[in-house]
């Protein structure tokens, strides 16, 4: 009879232990997910390559915010450069599911054509269009 | 001996200087005549499927042979030798051109590279120092210095003597 309870009581111990040991486990995984996921959410000095409608656009910043999944914000000095053009700015937001990237700082593009400075600009690169905003001077080697 | 020597080699290189700096000089002004810009108050797009460039709000083009005005430019591309060349120029609403001493206004115009001709259409007028007409249609030939100003009827092909010319 006293085995039987002992028994019992040596279970009722190994269940609550065991539950106590998979709380903690739950307590765990929480910080752990949240500081990884915070690594990623900014970079300094980054420079990365975008696989894009435009080809390979290489991407550069002082400092890279991850916002979501699919959107980047490039903070400070930052600049797109690939086969076709070459565009130096600040602040660039980047959505690389809608494949468009935007600034409203000054920027500066240097393409074949020649060099150009706007007050802004909306890279709409899926339709292979570059909207430059304000006050455009765009001088032409020809 | 040392003089004559110095003298000697002083002479054989001024020339050379001279030639150095007269071609340093022709390279300048090359480059400088070869480049072009346009100016846009609002906007300018960059369609590089379509390969032209809009311009949007107090538009200024300029090249190697004039400089135009207008509200709205549309200018179109081509690539060549790895470059991109201005072939055709669009300009909308209060287009004004100045072409060495003449100012062409319209309403539209089209300039085309490769004839280097302006077609203006709309409310059209010719101005000179000496003179200014005014038409429907002018087509100026840059390259053979011609200019034909049509009209759609007699009583809107008017010409001005200006005071310049009122004066001989």
């Amino acid at each position: 009879m006293t085995n039987k309870l002992n028994k019992k009581i040596i279970n009722i111990i190994i269940i609550i232990i065991l539950g106590l040991q998979f709380f903690i486990y739950l307590i765990n995984q929480k910080p752990f997910t949240e500081n990884f996921s915070q690594k990623r959410i900014s970079v300094e000095n980054f420079s990365s390559i975008v696989l894009s409608k435009s080809g390979i656009t290489k991407i550069g910043s002082e400092k890279l915010n991850k916002i979501d999944e699919n959107r980047i914000y490039l903070e400070g000095e930052s600049y797109l450069e690939n086969k076709e053009y070459k565009i130096y700015g600040k602040n660039i937001s980047i959505n690389l599911l809608d494949e468009i990237s935007s600034s409203s700082d000054p920027v500066k593009v240097i393409n074949s054509m020649g060099t150009l400075n706007a007050k802004g600009f909306k890279n709409l690169d899926y339709d292979g269009k570059i909207i430059f905003m304000g006050k455009v001077e765009f001088v032409t080697k020809n | 001996m040392m003089v004559k020597l110095y003298l000697w080699g002083k002479l054989n290189l001024l020339p050379k200087i001279k030639i150095l700096y007269l071609f340093l000089c022709l390279i300048i002004f090359s480059n400088a005549n070869s480049e072009s810009y346009v100016k846009a108050g609002e906007s300018l797009i960059w369609d590089s499927e379509n390969k032209n460039y809009t311009a949007n709000g107090d538009v200024e083009f300029s090249n190697d042979k004039f400089i135009a005005f207008a509200d709205k430019m549309i200018a179109f591309y081509i690539e060549e030798n790895d470059e991109e060349i201005f072939t055709i120029v669009e300009l909308f609403e209060n287009v004004v051109i100045e072409f060495k001493d003449e100012i062409f206004k319209g309403n539209y115009a089209i300039y085309t590279r490769e004839d280097n001709i302006i077609k203006l259409t709309g409310e059209v007028s010719i101005k000179s120092p000496t003179r200014l007409l005014t038409g429907n249609e002018l087509i100026a030939d840059i390259d053979n210095n011609k200019r034909i100003l049509n009209s759609a009827n007699k009583e809107s092909l008017v010409e001005v003597l200006l005071e310049n010319n009122a004066n001989d």
